[in-house]
């Protein structure tokens, strides 16, 4: 009698858990009005990074191109097809972002001896800040010019908001752009993002994969 | 202070950790006397003018640079990744 449900709590017990780790409510916050921010958190993407062994990355270039069908962006750079691109980190190194972690599972082989590939995809905490204030918010703790004459789509930076560590690349002229965390500090990048965020108003949305 | 990094663009001093003088050159330990390694480690030039040093990218892109920069003023000259000047140096030496 009591097995069916020692079972059944230690199946609870594993639950997979957002990078976000429940810091995040779904929803309408801050500033009454139309909302100035949306907060998208990208949740269960595939995320991995990329080093180039010494003196092969023309060779990773080719087999990113010909295999995947990426393109391995220059300094600053960020390429994408839909959800899967690469986004320049240091130089001879990319992160990999694709809608599942499933969809990078052929990368280690395919670039045996061409780079260094390591997991982050439960590494990361992902979020897509849009909206027509995104760029005002991000002013406040970003300290790269990312008005439109100086950074745009398909650009990246890697910088540190608030004394945290972040990977950020600009989506869409909308504005959109992606901000990368290290899952360990994603509870306290989330409260400078809702705190810097709310004389906008803002709302809070998670898209699968 | 902003720092041109080669690869991230000009970016804020608080974003790069300092190190100090590229010049000095470590002695091979176990062939250097005590008083060559007591100069690496410990004497430095402290000059009012142009000076080139290293300074990481540790908010970026984790690059070590060399920075050309004049103490009086904190112009900065050139700044160059530290791996070329390393390479440049040994295929110098190697010539």
């Amino acid at each position: 009698m009591s097995e069916p449900a020692t079972i059944q709590a230690s199946a609870s017990l594993w639950q997979p858990r957002s990078a976000w780790g429940g810091a995040p409510r779904a929803g309408r916050h801050g500033a009454p009005g139309q909302a100035g921010i949306r907060l998208t958190l990208l949740e269960g993407r595939g995320l991995a990074t990329l080093v180039a062994t010494e003196g092969n990355e023309a060779g990773l270039q080719t087999v990113l191109a010909e295999r995947f069908g990426l393109s391995a962006p220059e300094a600053g750079g960020a390429a994408f097809e839909g959800e899967r691109g690469l986004v320049w980190s240091a130089p001879g190194q990319w992160l990999a972002v694709a809608p599942s972690p499933h969809a990078l599972r052929d990368l280690p082989e395919a670039l045996r001896g061409l780079a260094a590939v390591t997991d982050q995809s439960d590494g990361r905490a992902l979020v897509r800040v849009s909206g027509p204030q995104a760029r005002a918010l991000l002013a406040k703790g970003v300290a790269v010019d990312l008005h439109p004459r100086a950074f745009g789509p398909g650009r990246a930076a890697v910088t540190s908001i608030a004394h945290i560590g972040v990977q950020l690349w600009q989506r869409d002229a909308g504005p959109s752009y992606d901000i990368a965390v290290a899952r360990s500090f994603a509870g306290s990048f989330w409260a400078w993002l809702e705190h810097a965020a709310a004389e906008f108003g803002y709302e809070v949305a998670t898209v699968q994969g | 202070m902003r720092i041109r990094c080669p690869f991230c663009g000009e970016r804020d001093n608080g974003e790069f950790s300092y190190l100090g003088d590229a010049a000095p050159r470590r002695p091979d330990g176990l062939e250097a006397s005590a008083q060559a390694m007591h100069d690496y480690v410990y004497l430095r030039d402290n000059p009012a003018g142009t000076i080139r040093e290293l300074w990481y990218h540790a908010a970026g892109c984790r690059s070590w640079l060399v920075v050309t920069r004049d103490t009086r003023t904190h112009a900065i000259e050139s700044v160059e990744p530290a791996r070329d000047v390393a390479r440049a140096r040994r295929s110098g030496e190697a010539a």
